[in-house]
């Protein structure tokens, strides 16, 4: 279990890093794993649909890339970092509530090979992404 | 995900100017514990009205469309409307008849001040003596829905409403020893259809209390998202979506008009569109199940290559496990059973055109 900041009553994992879009990104060697936070999956509610990119696109940062779809609205996921599309979480389709029962886990969304890691050295430390939250929800 | 965050917000904010619930954490499950067990819903942020003076049976008689002389005291109207000299929608409302030339109207939250203008005008135009009255910050309004709403209304005391006839209300009852304003048997979800249905109205201070203890009751709180896919589920329309000034109450299905009234305020324009019939009608498109794309307002309606209708407001039913919608397609399309495609940000998705409700309760 890797430890968490807690704001109001979202979850921010200390071991991850963050958009300013509310993307989470884990980074594991050249690959970049993109879910959608805690706080931005309790922004949502009940995610019924989700459409994925296609696996070997070439996208560039902060192009958007999958679409979820909830009973309140409908949202963009964008990547972190430019490179290509190596994996997509396939269960979403058939069960796009993980995105809201575990963000951070099963509800993974994508995963991209990065093509420069400099590119990832602009996203938020958990830190910083708590402040944004802190700031954005008046907490 | 910013624009996601925008639509939230603007979401809150734009509703009325209300800070209201849209929901308690899951609303997928706020719509299945209203079908099958019981909820409290807060709707204050509808406007209320009263109207008091000699005139006022004449000021509504004129500027509703539905025959009055049937609705006796502690009855309601059922669904109606407010014309616009074009037979369009000035809004949609519920009517009470208190009694003894008073009646209460309940509007939507959007229009409220447009209605209260509407009523003085036509108040001064006519030359009637009927006072307008914005109740709508001294009172509070809860629905009570859902099979077990009468056995919550029943411990909070309210025993003398339990087995009211629907469209039909009470005075002078108490819920927790206290007198409310009424209760009536009635809702916009579906569940007041069978008997399970009912709204309080009441000082807000009371109100408070009576939703905290329909909690202890074992009710649970919904929200507006779960409100709004409940009455989608039953067809109910939703004004600024799915009507508006511009559309009649014969392209929307919506008949909230008495057949042999005549002379009220659209009447003329209104039966000029009977007799030369619409180019669009509202209709229901239900998806298929594995689709996990959400039809909304103001996506495209077609048929191949051709445009025949567009969305006017769509979600998930959890009732049905797909999405569903409604919108308007033009007349000659308007065939249920009729397969479309609905292009939903430049996706085809299929499409079945059906009546309503989309649900049986």
């Amino acid at each position: 279990m890797s430890e968490e900041i807690k704001v109001g009553d979202y979850l921010i994992k200390k071991d991850l890093l963050y958009t300013k879009t509310d993307e989470w990104v884990k980074v594991e060697g050249n690959i970049a794993i993109v879910g959608i936070t805690d706080y931005a999956q309790k922004k949502l509610k009940y995610v019924v649909g989700v459409e994925l990119p296609e696996v070997g696109n070439e996208v560039s940062k902060e192009e958007k890339v999958a679409v979820l779809e909830s009973v309140k609205t409908v949202a963009d996921v964008y990547v972190p970092c430019s490179g290509k599309i190596v994996e997509v979480n396939e269960e979403l389709m058939d069960h796009p509530e993980y995105i809201n029962q575990d963000p951070y886990g099963k509800g993974w969304i994508l995963k991209i090979e990065v093509k420069d890691p400099n590119e990832l050295k602009d996203l938020l430390k958990p830190e910083e992404y708590a402040e944004k939250i802190k700031k954005e929800e008046g907490l | 995900m910013i624009n996601l965050h925008r639509a939230l917000k603007a979401g809150i904010g734009e509703f009325a100017g209300w800070v209201t619930a849209m929901d308690f954490g899951d609303p997928i499950k706020e719509v299945l514990e209203t079908r099958n067990s019981v909820t409290i819903f807060d709707i204050s942020h509808m406007g209320r009205i009263r109207l008091k003076g000699k005139d006022t049976y004449r000021l509504l008689d004129y500027l509703i469309p539905k025959d009055l002389t049937k609705i006796g005291p502690n009855m309601m109207s059922g669904p109606t409307a407010f014309l616009n000299e074009n037979a369009g929608f000035k809004d949609d409302v519920m009517l009470y008849n208190l009694g003894e030339d008073e009646w209460f109207i309940v509007c939507n939250a959007v229009n409220r001040e447009k209605i209260l203008n509407w009523l003085n005008n036509w108040k001064v135009k006519l030359g009637l003596d009927v006072e307008v009255i914005d109740e709508t910050f001294n009172m509070a309004l809860l629905a009570l829905q859902g099979p077990k709403s009468p056995e919550v209304l029943e411990a909070l005391g309210g025993k003398d409403a339990v087995d009211l006839k629907i469209m039909n209300f009470v005075r002078n009852v108490k819920l927790l020893s206290k007198e409310v304003f009424l209760v009536s048997r009635s809702g916009w979800t579906g569940e007041e259809v069978r008997s399970s249905g009912y709204e309080i109205i009441t000082t807000p201070k009371h109100a408070e209390e009576i939703f905290k203890k329909t909690l202890e009751l074992g009710a649970k709180p919904a929200g507006l998202i779960a409100r709004d896919i409940l009455r989608l589920e039953m067809g109910y329309v939703l004004y600024g979506e799915d009507i508006s000034e511009d559309i009649n109450p014969l392209e929307a299905r919506y008949w909230v008009f008495s057949k042999g009234k005549t002379g009220y305020l659209g009447y003329e324009e209104l039966r000029k569109v009977m007799k030369e019939g619409v180019d669009k009608v509202r209709v229901g498109f239900r998806l298929k199940k594995k689709v996990r794309a959400i039809p909304r307002h103001g996506h495209k309606v077609f048929i191949e290559d051709v445009e025949v209708g567009y969305v006017t407001s769509g979600n998930f039913s959890p009732t049905l496990s797909r999405p569903i919608a409604m919108g308007y397609i033009k007349s000659r399309y308007a065939l249920f059973g009729l397969e479309v495609e609905i292009d939903i940000r430049g996706k085809r998705y299929k499409a079945k055109v059906v009546d309503f409700p989309f649900i049986k309760v």
